[in-house]
């Protein structure tokens, strides 16, 4: 079983990281609220000086090889995420367990090795 | 009792995080509230102890499912009147898959009033080792008992990276200029330049 009480600063660390951010957030907007007034009209809520309207919607289509590196990102995370239970555990599962990790490693080293020479990993 | 304090806070923030998540009207804003409430549940998976299901929340899915959502839904490149004007053409399916959905619940709550389930007791193979940590415990499983299925996961993470070059990449963007690194380290000043002596009104041949 897990001794808890090692996450205690995690968590003392997450209160205190919640608690600081919302202050930040929302006592300026009821500090300002309570103390100035509130007229907007379509003159102050537009963009000026520093901003400017928007030109065209943010969400356009773009190249679909950002997706291509997300896809082997994702393999190769998981790749890494199942090297540590491999790791702590080799006395446990000794030989087996070290072969069984390297030809995991292998499949994916094919898969490494086919990327880069089709030239996916390159961007023009 | 700090445990339970733990648990309502990251269990409230889960459900409402989740309740945003289909609530709210920019996709961009739900895999937003996905990512927080995948951050939570890692907090729910380490207060009962499964620390490594934990970490592999926080890498693989806040890391790179949640980037992969937010490719999705960037590249959907949505259309919000025409969703809202397909609206009351899909309010029949959507009303069948609701009353599915309710019958569920209806079904499961029963389920739940019918008597405590008997999930039995950890033992066996598949019960935690003792004195040793979670992540052991499914280190030697994996790499020991169920060895197979780990390399058969393998070749599926294989497929899945093979399968999506061949979905994603376009050959011929490729052609170009190569950059040649070990040509370029190898050259020396002398192949550089190279001085000529031209006679007069000859010019020079290069």
């Amino acid at each position: 079983m897990v001794d808890l009480s090692q996450y205690l600063p995690i968590l003392i660390f997450l209160v205190i990281a919640v608690g600081l951010s919302a202050a930040f957030v929302f006592l300026p907007m009821g500090v300002a609220r309570l103390t100035g007034a509130h007229k907007p009209n379509a003159e102050k809520l537009s963009e000026y000086e520093c901003g400017f309207p928007a030109f065209e919607d943010p969400r356009s289509q773009f190249d679909v090889r950002f997706y291509l590196i997300a896809i082997l990102f994702i393999v190769f995370d998981l790749e890494a995420a199942f090297l540590f239970p491999w790791a702590v555990s080799l006395d446990l599962t000794g030989w087996p367990g070290w072969i069984t990790m390297m030809v995991f490693l292998f499949e994916l080293a094919i898969g490494l090795a086919y990327a880069w020479k089709k030239g996916a990993l390159e961007w023009d | 009792m700090l445990q339970a304090f733990a648990f309502y806070l990251f269990a409230a923030l889960v459900i409402a995080s989740a309740t945003f998540t289909i609530l709210a009207r920019n996709p961009v804003h739900s895999v937003l509230w996905l990512i927080l409430a995948f951050f939570n549940a890692a907090g729910l998976m380490i207060i009962i102890g499964a620390e490594f299901i934990a970490m592999l929340l926080v890498i693989v899915y806040v890391g790179a499912v949640a980037v992969l959502f937010l490719f999705v839904v960037m590249m959907l490149d949505i259309d919000f009147a025409e969703l809202r004007a397909s609206f009351m053409k899909n309010f029949p399916l959507g009303i069948a898959i609701a009353a599915v959905l309710l019958a569920e619940l209806v079904l499961g709550i029963g389920a739940w009033q019918s008597g405590g389930l008997e999930l039995g007791t950890a033992s066996g193979e598949a019960a935690p080792l003792l004195g040793r940590s979670n992540i052991e415990s499914i280190g030697a499983l994996l790499y020991g008992r169920y060895l197979f299925l780990f390399e058969s996961a393998g070749l599926i993470l294989l497929v899945a990276m093979v399968g999506a070059i061949v979905l994603t990449h376009r050959e011929g963007r490729a052609v170009r200029g190569h950059q040649d690194i070990a040509k370029q380290i190898a050259r020396r000043p002398g192949d550089a330049t190279v001085n000529t002596r031209p006679e007069s009104g000859k010019g020079v041949t290069l």
